[in-house]
Formats: structure tokens, sequence, C-alpha cells
């Protein structure tokens, strides 16, 4: 197995750029956590007043940075879609490198762009003031780069099984509003009821943001800061990400090898 | 050096879709630097053949071996031995020409000041010099086409594929993209691979293959093969176009019937000949002409399997 940066900086640098020029995408990206925090964040914190020493809206911060990276991540991964559909898949797929590492850049190129998304928000977050002083920012680098690379992780799958971008729609509302709202992200586990929290223990995406919580909130005697150790958070993430590599390349490699993703490359069905 | 080495060689290759035998037994070799056409209808077989050779599906039977390494075996070495360009563009509509190409580059591990150099002295080549920063979806079909050719050869490749390189775009377009595998050819002395279905082009080519149902019917230079087809072909236009086939069978041998047009060879230079034949045939004559053969001629006569 050689090791070809070039190759995989390439695919890192395409997507960064892509990620800046279409200016729209990143807008929304910063703006759909500030709705969560400010107006929904806001609202509910009202109504449920200052819960055991931390305001709704600050307990609502690791969630949505959470979920600039679920977004930003899952939009990215689904580039290895648009580049089938578009053709690009083509440079990639003639280029002399074993083509699970295409699978490895993409994954990678997700996830620096979930992280970048991510950090732009921080900053966002500490020009508002909102950023807690006791915020630990070593966690927080560990938990943003496990994060990341986990969501990076469910958009490759999600990459991997999806033909069109057309139902896009359905990636919205079967993937990633359950994975989000099912997560811990916006109410503690521990007091979510039986059945919810065991889809929420299932769900890998939760322990991202435990770990996020680790870093903004600690744990709280309330129990509305961290649910689990960093260390469980830390090993279910990585087993995960590494889990959803191997399973999104032997299928990407299936479609390659076994030859269906060339003939939708190039438009045949066998015969040609 | 006693005898220029093999770019491609390919012997027996086979390749099956499930019942279908889309190539069937194929043996190609393909000597460094030479111009190299494969011809033949659709669904013949020949982007089959080029994704094979090319490492992109896997051959059912065979095997080939392209710039001297075995398809199956040294995918990896024959990808970065060999430019493709597919049927299809594979560039970025987001990104700007040079942003394409040195995406391109990075992924054939080359550095940043070479894919610069390289990209200059390439788009310089194809007339795209003044295009650099624009957007490639802002470009036109040929210079899209021409961009997708230089992209297929930032790396220096020593074989070069082209699938179809002019399909789609207008005669003007066609010349211009011609050209410029022409000046790369004479620049670079790459071996190229190339098929395609418009026959007039394939004229520069120093070999040409029919290929047909996956096999290879015919190959020589274009001119071999439009000579061993005779001096003219002779169209005749009849009522008739049977009866008139058997009565001039005897003499002018078999022909090609088109509709109520038949397609006869000529071997001799005399073509008063042919021209008695107006007088002889009478009635049974609506209309009758006599041209030198091409390429066009050349697969007509493979199509019908009578040459």
């Amino acid at each position: 197995m050689t090791v070809q940066w070039r190759p995989v900086y390439a695919v890192l640098e395409r997507e960064v750029v892509r990620m800046f020029r279409q200016r729209t995408r990143l807008i929304s990206a910063m703006v759909r956590p500030l709705i969560w925090l400010f107006v929904i964040g806001a609202g509910f914190g009202a109504v449920l007043g200052q819960a055991s020493g931390v305001s709704y809206q600050q307990f609502l911060i690791p969630g949505v940075l959470g979920l600039t990276m679920l977004f930003g991540a899952m939009l990215a991964a689904l580039t290895m879609v648009y580049d089938k559909e578009s053709g690009v898949m083509r440079m990639l797929i003639v280029a002399p490198f074993a083509h699970y590492w295409i699978v490895i850049a993409k994954m990678l190129a997700a996830a620096l762009a979930a992280v970048l998304q991510a950090l732009l928000l921080l900053i966002l977050l500490a020009v508002l003031g909102t950023l807690g002083a006791e915020t630990r920012f070593g966690l927080l680098a560990l938990g943003l780069i496990a994060t990341s690379l986990a969501c990076a992780g469910i958009g490759m799958l999600v990459a991997a099984f999806t033909r069109t971008l057309d139902n896009f729609a359905a990636i919205m509302n079967f993937v990633i509003f359950p994975v989000f709202f099912l997560s811990g992200s916006l109410y503690p586990v521990n007091r979510l009821p039986a059945i919810l929290k065991a889809v929420s223990l299932a769900n890998p995406y939760t322990y991202g943001v435990d770990l996020l919580k680790h870093a903004t909130l600690g744990v709280l005697p309330s129990g509305m800061g961290a649910d689990f150790r960093v260390w469980v958070d830390l090993a279910v993430l990585a087993g995960f990400t590494l889990a959803a590599l191997l399973i999104a390349s032997w299928r990407f490699s299936q479609e390659s090898a076994y030859e269906p993703m060339i003939h939708i490359l190039t438009g045949k069905h066998g015969g040609g | 050096m006693n005898q220029a080495p093999l770019a491609v060689r390919a012997s027996g290759l086979v390749k099956r879709y499930g019942d279908v035998l889309a190539v069937d037994g194929l043996d190609l070799d393909i000597p460094a630097g030479q111009f190299f056409g494969l011809l033949g209808p659709n669904g013949s077989g020949k982007t089959s053949t080029l994704h094979m050779l090319a490492t992109l599906i896997r051959p059912s039977g065979g095997s080939a071996r392209v710039a001297g390494h075995d398809v199956v075996k040294d995918a990896l070495k024959v990808r970065a031995a060999i430019g493709l360009v597919f049927q299809e563009s594979a560039l970025d509509r987001t990104l700007s020409v040079a942003e394409n190409l040195r995406f391109a580059g990075l992924l054939y591990n080359l550095t940043s000041k070479i894919i610069e150099e390289r990209s200059a002295e390439l788009l310089e080549l194809f007339d795209l010099a003044d295009r650099r920063n624009w957007a490639v979806g802002s470009l036109s079909g040929g210079m899209r086409r021409a961009l997708d050719i230089v992209r297929g050869v930032i790396h220096h490749p020593r074989i070069l594929f082209l699938d179809e390189p002019t399909i789609g775009l207008d005669l003007p377009r066609r010349r211009k993209i011609w050209r410029f595998i022409e000046k790369l050819r004479a620049r670079t002395g790459m071996t190229v691979l190339l098929t395609t279905h418009y026959l007039e082009e394939a004229d520069s080519c120093d070999r040409v293959a029919f290929i047909k149902s996956g096999r290879l019917v015919k190959s020589g230079s274009p001119r071999e093969l439009v000579e061993s087809l005779g001096r003219y072909i002779v169209e005749i236009e009849s009522p008739d176009v049977s009866a008139l086939a058997r009565r001039l069978g005897s003499g002018f041998g078999d022909c090609i019937k088109d509709e109520d047009v038949a397609h006869f060879r000529y071997a001799g230079e005399d073509v008063t000949r042919v021209a008695q034949l107006q007088g002889e045939l009478g009635a049974q004559v609506s209309a009758l002409r006599w041209r030198r053969p091409n390429l066009n001629d050349v697969f007509l006569w493979v199509a019908e399997g009578k040459l």
C-alpha cells in the first residue's frame, strides 16, 4: 500500500476551493446553527429557565457544532455522487492509484470541510460572546477531528449506496435529521425514554456530540453535561469511522472492479 | 534498435456481459509511436476494448499488455503510462481551466511547478492560453474537448487513448481537434489509439482496424485497405436491384445493395467498360456513376462481410 499524498491533497484542495466558491452553501452552513442557538435555544431557554447551572442555549452549543459538521461532511461526501454524475470521477478512476484511495481521500476531504466550517462557527460564537470561558480547547480540537471523521464516515456510507443526487431530500429526511435528533444534541441522553435512549446509544454521532459536551460543558452533577466517558466516545467514533471507511471502500471497489460504475460513467449498459 | 517495441499487445481478448459477447477473441498489436484507429459501428466492441486496455474493466478472457505491463496484474503501471480521453467530459465545470489541470496533474503525482509549466505549454498548443482562468462551464464544446485532451496528456503518457474524440462537434471544430492531435503527436511522438466512426478522420492514421461484433475483421494502412477494394466503386441505381446484381454478378462480382442502388467494385483502370454498361443495361439503369473508393466504402464492405 503506497501512500499517495499528492492525489489525496488534490482531492482535499478541490473540496476546499469548491466549498469557498459555493457561497450559499457556506452561508447556510453558518446560519443553520445560529438559528438553532438564537431562535430555538433562546425560546426553549425562556420556557425551561436555567436548568441547573447551564442555560439551554449553552447546552445546545455542542449540538450545533456537531450539526454544522454533520451537514458539512455530508454535503462534501456527496460530491462522490456528484462526481459520478458529472463525470469528474473519470479523472479519478484513470489515475494511477488503487481505487480505495479515492474513498480515503474523499472521506478526509469531507472531514476537512466539516472541521473548517466548525472553526468558522466557533469564531462567530466567540465574537458573539456565546462561547463559555470554561471551554477546554485541547478536548475541543480532539472532538472536532473525531466527530468530523465520523460524520464523513456517515456521508461516505450514504454516498456509496446512492446513485443520484435527486434523492437528496430523502437523505435529509432519513439520514441527517434522525442522526441529529436522536443524538443527545437537543436533550441529555440519560433523560430520554427507554426506546429513544436505545436508539441514541446506537447512533455513533451521539458520541461525537458527547465529546464536544466534554469540551464545552464538562460533566455536570445535574446531568446536563456529557453522558459518557471520553475514552468511550473516542473508541466508538474511531471504531465506527474505520468500519464506515472499510464498507464504503469495499462497496466502491465492487462498483469499479465489477463495472457498473464505468457503465454509468460512459453511459453504456453492456454490449458496446 | 532493430524493432519498435509494442505499445499495445492483446491476444484473444474477450469481454462478456451476461450472454452478450462484446469482444470476441480480439488480437491487436500496435507498435510504439503509431497512430492507430479502431473503427467499427456502434456496439461493435470498440469502447469495451479500449476500457479493457485502460484497465477500467476486466477482460473475461485472453490477455493484454499495454506499455509492457499486464492490464490485470499491473493495472497501476498501465494507468501511469497511458492517458485516456473518454467520449464524455471528465472536467469539473465549477473549476477554472487551470484548476482542472492542477487537479489532474496532482492526481498523477506531479509537482505544482511541473503542472504550471506543462499547462502553459499545452494550453498554448491547444489555443487555450487566454482561457486559463475561465470557468470550464463557460467554454464552448470544442474548447472543452480540447481541454479534456490536455487533461489526458498532462502527465506525458506514452500512449494516448481517444474514445471518439470528435463526437458531437461540428466539422470546423472536428478539424481543429485533429490539428491539435497532429501537433501533439509531432511534438511528443506518443502512440495514439483512437476509436471513431467518422471514417474520413481515420485517413491520417498509420494503420486502422475494422472491428465487427467484437472481432477484428480487417486491418492495414488506410491506403492499402482502400486499394484492396479496387480502383473504382460503380454505383448503379436501378428499379430492380436484385435482377441487376444477378446480371452483373458474373463480370463484376458481389455487390452491396443500398435501397435502389447497387455498389460494385471495379479493379480495371479502363472505365470505358463501365461507361458501356449504360447502353447494355438500358431500362435497368436509372443512374450510373463511378468514383474512387474511400474508407467509408471499406467500412461498408467490411460491415456486409464481403471483404
